[in-house]
């Protein structure tokens, strides 16, 4: 793209450089396979460019490319990010409508799609956002064969699917963010309350990432320590029905912030480039994500649905799943999640 | 405000904590003097958003507090940064349109502020600003007199000078972001042309923060060099006035963004944290900030303008501004932006 603002437009000879500065004698020159990391982000909306900043601002790339349809907006998101470099560490930072610009690249964030109009069904969304996918997964995939792939467009778990699909990928390396931010709202409100802090909060919600969500409340802890039982001392606990409403809760908290403020971004930026973290520094840490889960927890070996199981990621993308004991009730509540996202999915012609 | 998703309401009881954790024997309650460090950002828009989320990502405050007169807005932005809590350190977050919330603050934040209406002039704008800042600026101060004040609102230095006469502050208290940003996009353009990361480059603008701003090409150094004299080679650019482009290219690159994202905001995030960061650390580094300036560089003793100099920041504000030598073209386009800014401010009715 033509930086408007660049020097050499402006009349400053091209080549001060070499007049400030030399190479040592003999210096080889450098070497052609030095290795960068790279981000791409598709979309450079309120979430792709939330996901973008918390990446600059963590330090976690060298390369950190913004794809969009919309020519201008990218430009100017592209500028404000750089306009910061004296605050930062050097990342360089390109953008380009042309998929050409995500070359390479280790990890692919997919942030673009439509939303939900009043009325619309959730088939018919999910069949505009499969006519989006098909123009952006397949040149995504073509320019970074290797790359990690990660959706959060939604709903996330079919459209983790279908970029399965679509890529061409191995399953280990396509991931949705899935129950990845749900499980942090639940750790925060539980954190909140119990006067702790969430990073000491064991909790994971899986399953489909809406309203069919699964709050593995049989395996919560604090500081490492089990503490159902506590929580269901109280017989109005259980009477009243007090755990599906907490979990019903972090459901509609996405909605609350969506009615507050229009969109939601802070938050799923966060998220976001925590799962990038672990994926690329080989972290090996557990994240409920959305992933090819058949064969776990009862669901069956042909049913190829994506939903969200506590995962270690790494370098690789998926390395394996964690064989969390779930109560009988937990268990049948996931098989139903994959059913419901199975019967989705049989109804789109990809 | 109502924390209308508390688990209370939902049906668990209050006092979980006590079964889970107990004090040890005989420990002294919590010491009433604790310190505990706290920002407030006054207007959660684009500008205060990013600033706010900034500072959060990079762990500067214990406490940070949110203010604007939308009450739904604000509420939405606080639950988005609330959700985020399992992948950051823990900061305690309020929000409120009452500013109360902004009590006991280290440093005040101020990026309310009206926009320019088209065929407005920049008086009338000022006019429309000081009675904002007549709102906020008095219960700001009441509520935290010790605070530093950190003026973000455009046109910033006026705006510094009004929130210094409301909050009746001693000048070094009050700062304005001025520079500071204009600062690094001057050394974003020449860093990107010479090859060098930004942070090598040593470059000021200072003065007013706009189309009389000042560059002080005379000082730029590249890794502790001067370069004047190597830019500056090649007469042919010297002639056709190419230093004075850049300088108005740096100025444009602002509304460059406005037009293309609709405005600004990751980069004045940045530059505002990096700020706040210099000033609750007691850094002692140097910043081009909006500041009281009369008696520097041949401004008069009588002109009360604040506009932005190089100056130390500090846990007490300005420590000092820097004694730069300035070539006598730079020292007079100084003082014409002082008497711009002192003209201006003479006809305001604070």
């Amino acid at each position: 793209m033509k930086k408007v603002s660049s020097l050499s437009e402006l009349g400053f000879a091209d080549d001060i450089h070499r007049t400030l500065f030399r190479p040592i004698q003999q210096a080889a020159p450098p070497s052609p396979t030095q290795r960068r990391t790279k981000i791409s982000v598709i979309g450079a909306g309120n979430v792709g460019m939330a996901i973008a900043q918390t990446i600059l601002t963590q330090d976690l790339t060298d390369e950190l490319a913004l794809v969009d349809a919309k020519p201008d907006k990218l430009q100017g998101e592209m500028l404000d990010l750089q306009h910061a470099a004296a605050f930062l560490p050097r990342t360089r930072i390109l953008a380009s409508p042309d998929y050409a610009v995500t070359a390479n690249s280790d990890i692919c964030i997919i942030t673009a799609g439509a939303r939900q109009i009043p009325g619309e069904t959730r088939l018919n969304l999910l069949q505009r956002n499969l006519a989006l996918f098909k123009e952006i997964v397949p040149p995504l995939a073509r320019y970074s064969p290797g790359t990690l792939l990660l959706v959060v467009s939604n709903p996330v778990d079919v459209l983790t699917y279908i970029a399965w699909k679509l890529s061409g990928f191995p399953p280990n390396r396509v991931i949705g963010t899935g129950t990845n931010l749900d499980s942090s709202r639940f750790r925060f409100l539980l954190a909140d309350h119990l006067e702790v802090n969430a990073q000491d909060v064991q909790a994971y919600m899986v399953g489909e990432h809406g309203d069919s969500s699964v709050a593995l409340w049989s395996s919560m802890s604090v500081g490492g320590v089990p503490i159902l039982s506590q929580l269901t001392n109280d017989k109005a606990v259980v009477e009243q029905g007090v755990l599906e409403k907490i979990r019903k809760a972090v459901v509609e908290s996405a909605y609350e912030v969506i009615r507050l403020k229009g969109y939601t971004s802070w938050a799923i930026g966060y998220s976001a480039a925590n799962l990038a973290r672990s994926l690329l520094r080989d972290q090996h840490r557990i994240h409920p994500v959305s992933l090819l889960a058949k064969g776990f927890y009862g669901i069956p070996d042909d049913r190829e649905v994506f939903l969200s199981l506590p995962a270690q990621l790494g370098r690789s993308g998926v390395l394996s799943v964690a064989n969390i004991h779930l109560t009988d009730e937990e268990a049948a509540r996931l098989r139903r999640s994959a059913n419901t996202l199975w019967e989705l999915q049989q109804k789109l012609d990809l």
